[in-house]
């Protein structure tokens, strides 16, 4: 659902069943409460008596109308060969195929009905009305589809299309025109065993898309191969090692060295430690007369003394993390010779006290972001906007100088159903709002000046080019950076003057195509962090002088794109915060198998040191709950965590695996609005949190405001 | 699952709740003076039950509405749609042939819509398929296997956008078929052999081959400029300074003789032939004509005026305009007309948190007989069934 279908569950569970409620939707006008209640259960029969005849259409239905001649002769159809067979063609090209249609007498029935169902990827055109039961296919995606054949099935006077048969069409890559292989990663010692890579190139110099790549060596005593491309170096000698594919093969001559190594020793940079503190390794693999050998493949192991078995991992660059306390064993191999070290692991901190400071319950709407600010008069201010339930047409202003009780001063009111995004600029002097669902169909956002802070009233609008609606803002100096919904581009927009916002550029992936969606922007330091849900992290430069962006012309710098749990589809790139060397990535999943008590997704670290090359490292993830909004400060990382609440996690020092089992989560605070203080009670969905001054001011869709503190540890989060 | 929701007493406790007390133009949940819940002084009663969906865009809601001997009332609503944090904008609506699906299109996605499809028996989420951006109105062919959802892409780059078509039974897109800049207004012919639709955004008229899933031919419906089409191919759309008629909407008569288009920015209604495409005649609406339907009988036209806050009700025959029946709230909407060309049901958007409301008018009096409260931004409607009153 949206928030209703998420929370109805509870709804429901707390307030009867849906056939127990009142039918309509006036519960606010006075006098009519008594007739609505009143007309309840005889609604609620109707209903039901509707659905009952809508199943079964009351007495001797007329002939439907609908039951034409082709569908008669639909059904005389014992069976439908198509041709040719098999159907294959290569990509690019155009075939027709022809269905034959007999009765159970092998007799042929013309003028039947039936229809493909067609596999996305193909392009499927009926010819019927030029050639009887026949159609063209093509297609540039090369695989293998089974495509269904449907007929309409006459019952009881009415149609019912049911699969009749299927067949196969292939669709072959362009033919392969050569075997690349890659250099091996490795010295080709005796006693090695790595992975070597070859791809098939086509005649159009693409790889190919279906073609298996097969392994083989001309002498397995010197070097055995795995088909899939597992070298063993095993004995001093020369082999030709073959990739084959499509009739084609590509051969790499490979000389075996004796093996080098002598010895091997493995050092580690700390031995006692936390759970989730990074340790790194230093290998020396030594040759002849002590030799430093670099390009001998070695292969880590962990294995527990004390502790779970799986409670610690060690990674190909020579990193080692424990997820659970004990002693762990850390072994590198090469060449045959090992060594390991003892590493010690100790719980991290404590858990740390959260507690409640303050509420500003809003329980009649729906709320979405908040922005948390010292305002011109001194004051602390929290600004909400609101979602569609109840009607998202306001921004909340709270005065929460006195965190414990946020006292609500004013609204502003647009012309929307959802305020999605409130962003305030740096010298707080004009803040932006967003708007959605606007009646005219023209959204865009709204400038507020704020030298009343407490009153804040609108300066500006901007909907040219942002009808669609804008879903979030980042205020970046004098500079809006807007997420338009319709064009999912960032659109740029100039506020040096407040009063006169003005368009300034955009910037999108992939110029010209439709499927992208933008969901939210994040800019600090020079660099923009878009979350671009399929298309991943997308970071640009906007002044930092890596590219040559400014902050009106961003520059491309590098994207990191990774798949979800749903293994085929890449995305829900949902948020993006950028903390010391790491962007934290938040995913928003709905709809999937876990969803069963709402949204699942985890927060990706992701390691931007080389900022044109980011790498994921490590996940934070609560298993039974979904990821919304984030903010990380002082070492601390706060999220939303929807029906999970708040979460604060421990993300100082260097961050590797997974920091939910690492116990780097330090404190929880679940947002449970009671009665008459949530549009649900006991139902938390937070939004978004933002720390300020010594506390986590957070929303909740479903509850409004919270004023959260957490208790300082007792030692420093790093030694 | 029963997705199946009473949404009502989800609203109940939230209007439970006291709002703070702020500024604004209406509380959620106000009733508009205007509205008639139940059936008007002095209107004749009907002697049968009409239910109707109507899509709530900005509740994300599909709401079924009852209109009976008591007035009109929200009976009941289905969910839709996944993202408590986005908007998925349940849009378009419309009921099988056979009453036993209704299919509802969402129109935000990441960033491709969907159409939903429900049983109407029991509520129940059905089976659901990706299709274009934004896609709006649907039709349905009358044997029920084949859906057309116009891809409207009404906020994105002005280009062209597509008709995709979907197999029904199994909610698989056939084919995307590209047509012109903003499609809307998805409607069949009767014989179920074409498919019609327009677009807003330069001035189309397009007519897609059921058969082929192809564009069969196309008209431009300029005031002025009219001129039928072999291809699309043939005019390069989006050249001119932008649309003049501003279609929103097209459906046939019901004998499929005729088709009647909305010129949305122009004020007024085309009659065209079906087959020559010629055009017969004009009819001068309010502001803002938007959707349309005719009366079975073939006697009525009527048309939303979205920018008045009314519907037009033409006479076919005379070809004047006979009622212009203010409605409750402004943004008006959708219509649909009864199969005994009885009534009409009329949705309207209203603004911002001010619930918007369903209308009913008697075709016989041409007045607004009933109306109910629904949810936020009401907008595709179509009717469900009725059912005799013992």
């Amino acid at each position: 659902m949206r928030i209703v279908s998420m929370l109805v569950a509870f709804a429901l569970a707390a307030c009867s069943a849906s056939s127990q409620t009142p039918p309509t939707a006036t519960p606010d006008a006075a006098g009519e409460a008594t007739a609505d209640a009143s007309d309840a259960s005889e609604d609620q029969a109707t209903v039901a008596q509707a659905r009952e005849d809508s199943a079964e259409p009351e007495g001797p239905a007329d002939p439907n109308p609908h039951i034409t001649g082709d569908m008669a002769a639909s059904a005389r159809v014992a069976e439908l060969k198509i041709s040719p067979s098999p159907v294959e063609f290569t990509r690019g090209e155009t075939v027709l195929i022809q269905g034959r249609l007999t009765d159970e007498a092998g007799q042929q029935v013309t003028g039947a009905r039936w229809a493909v169902l067609v596999p996305g990827p193909l392009d499927v055109e009926s010819i019927k009305d030029s050639i009887p039961d026949s159609y063209t296919f093509s297609g540039d995606t090369p695989g293998s589809y089974t495509v269904p054949i449907t007929m309409p099935h006459v019952e009881d006077n009415a149609i019912e299309w049911r699969r009749f048969t299927e067949f196969e069409v292939i669709v072959r890559d362009w033919p392969v025109a050569r075997i690349d292989i890659d250099s091996p990663a490795y010295g080709t010692y005796e006693g090695s065993v790595f992975g070597l890579d070859a791809r098939a190139i086509t005649t159009h110099e693409t790889v190919h898309a279906t073609a298996d790549v097969s392994w083989s060596s001309s002498n397995p005593e010197i070097i055995s191969m795995t088909p899939d491309g597992i070298a063993t170096f095993k004995s001093p000698g020369q082999a030709v090692l073959s990739a084959s594919a499509e009739g084609l093969e590509g051969s790499l001559t490979v000389q075996v060295q004796p093996n080098p190594v002598r010895s091997v020793e493995l050092s580690a940079d700390q031995d006692g430690v936390r759970t989730g503190d990074v340790v790194h390794l230093s290998p020396d693999v030594l040759g002849a007369g002590g030799r430093q050998l670099e390009d001998v493949s070695i292969a880590y192991s962990v294995a527990a003394i004390a502790g779970p078995a799986d409670g610690a991992q060690v990674y190909d660059d020579a990193t080692f993390v424990a997820d659970a306390p004990g002693a762990y064993r850390v072994m590198a191999t090469a060449g045959g010779r090992s060594a390991s070290v003892v590493v010690e692991a100790t719980p991290r901190e404590a858990r740390r006290v959260s507690q409640l400071v303050g509420r500003g319950a809003v329980a009649h709407v729906a709320t979405s972001d908040l922005w948390v600010f010292e305002g011109n008069d001194g004051r602390d201010y929290t600004y909400t906007g609101t979602h569609a339930q109840g009607g998202g047409e306001r921004m909340y202003v709270w005065d929460v100088t006195d965190a414990g009780s946020p006292v609500l001063t004013d609204s502003v009111v647009v012309d929307a159903r959802v305020v999605n995004d409130v962003k305030v600029n740096e010298d707080a002097s004009w803040a932006i709002i967003t708007r959605e669902g606007a009646s005219d169909r023209k959204n865009g956002i709204i400038v507020l000046n704020l030298a009343d802070p407490a009153h804040p009233t609108i300066i500006a609008q901007l909907t040219d080019s942002l009808t669609a609606g804008i879903h979030n803002v980042w205020i970046n100096g004098d500079v809006v950076y807007a997420v338009n919904d319709g064009t999912s581009a960032m659109h740029i927009i100039d506020l040096a003057d407040p009063t006169a916002p003005a368009h300034v550029g955009r910037w999108e992936v992939r110029p010209g195509e439709q499927n992208k969606s933008l969901h939210d922007i994040w800019a600090q330091d020079g660099l923009a962090y878009l979350s671009y849900w399929n298309d991943g992290l997308v970071i640009l430069d906007v002044g930092a002088g890596i590219k040559g962006g400014t902050p009106r012309d961003p520059q491309f710098v590098s994207k990191y794109q990774y798949r979800t749990q749903q293994p085929e589809e890449y995305g829900n790139t949902h948020t993006a915060y950028r903390y010391g060397n790491y962007v934290f990535l938040g995913d928003e999943i709905f709809g999937c198998g876990d969803c069963v008590n709402g949204p699942r997704g985890y927060i990706h670290v992701v390691d931007v040191s080389d900022i044109e090359n980011p790498q994921e490292v490590g996940r934070y993830q609560v298993p039974e709950a979904g990821t919304h909004n984030i903010w990380v400060e002082d070492g601390l990382l706060y999220i939303a965590y929807y029906q999970g609440g708040l979460r604060v996690v421990d993300v100082s020092g260097e961050l590797r695996g997974d920091l939910y089992r690492q116990g780097r989560e330090v404190a929880w605070f679940q947002s449970v609005g009671e009665e008459g203080e949530a549009i649900v009670p006991n139902s938390p969905l937070a939004w978004g949190p933002q720390p300020h001054k010594g506390n986590i001011f957070m929303s909740d869709m479903n509850s409004g405001l919270w004023v959260i503190q957490v208790e300082p540890p007792e030692r420093p989060l790093v030694p | 699952m029963d997705r199946t929701v009473g949404i009502s007493s989800l609203t109940a406790l939230v209007i439970a709740v006291a709002a703070p007390v702020l500024a604004g133009p209406s509380e959620p949940g106000s009733v508009a003076a205007t509205a008639v819940d139940t059936l008007k002084s002095g209107a004749e009663a009907p002697d049968s039950n009409y239910w109707i969906f109507v899509a709530n865009e900005s509740s994300d809601l599909v709401s079924l509405v009852r209109f009976g001997p008591d007035g009109a009332v929200l009976a009941d609503d289905l969910e839709v749609g996944l993202m408590p944090a986005d908007l998925d904008g349940a849009h378009g609506v419309r009921v099988a042939p056979d009453g036993k699906h209704v299919y509802v299109s969402l129109a935000h996605g990441t960033p491709f819509g969907k159409v939903w499809s429900y049983r109407t028996a029991d509520g129940a989420l059905a089976d659901s398929v990706t299709v274009g951006l934004f896609p709006a109105t649907i039709a349905v062919t009358p044997d029920g296997s084949m859906g057309f959802v116009v891809n409207f892409n009404l906020h994105g780059n002005p280009v062209p956008s597509s008709v995709s078509a979907v197999f029904l039974p199994e909610m698989i897109e056939m084919a995307r078929i590209e047509t012109c800049i903003k499609p809307h207004g998805s409607r069949m012919n009767r014989a179920g052999t074409r498919h019609y639709s327009v677009c807003v955004g330069d001035d189309h008229l397009v007519e897609i081959s059921v058969e082929r899933l192809k564009v069969r031919r196309a008209m431009k419906v300029t005031p002025g400029a009219e001129q039928v089409l072999e291809s699309l191919g043939e005019a390069p759309v989006g050249a001119s300074a932008g649309p003049v008629c501003g279609p929103t909407w097209v459906v046939p008569s019901f004998d499929d003789k005729h088709l009647y288009v909305a010129c949305n920015k122009h004020g007024d209604v085309i009659e065209l032939d079906a087959e020559s495409l010629a055009v017969l005649r004009r009819f001068p609406a309010g502001k803002g004509p938007y959707n349309l339907d005719v009366t079975r009988d073939g006697r009525l036209l009527l048309a939303t005026n979205k920018g008045a806050q009314s519907v037009s009700i033409f006479d076919l025959k005379s070809g004047e305009e006979v009622a212009r029946v203010p409605t409750t709230q402004p943004i008006t909407h959708g219509v649909v007309t009864t199969p005994d060309s009885r009534y009409a049901f009329v949705s309207n958007e209203a603004i911002g948190a001010t619930r918007g409301t369903i209308d009913v008018i008697d075709l016989m009096s041409l007045e607004l007989v009933a109306s109910t409260e629904v949810h936020h931004q009401p907008g595709g409607i179509d009717f469900w069934k009725s059912a005799p009153v013992h």
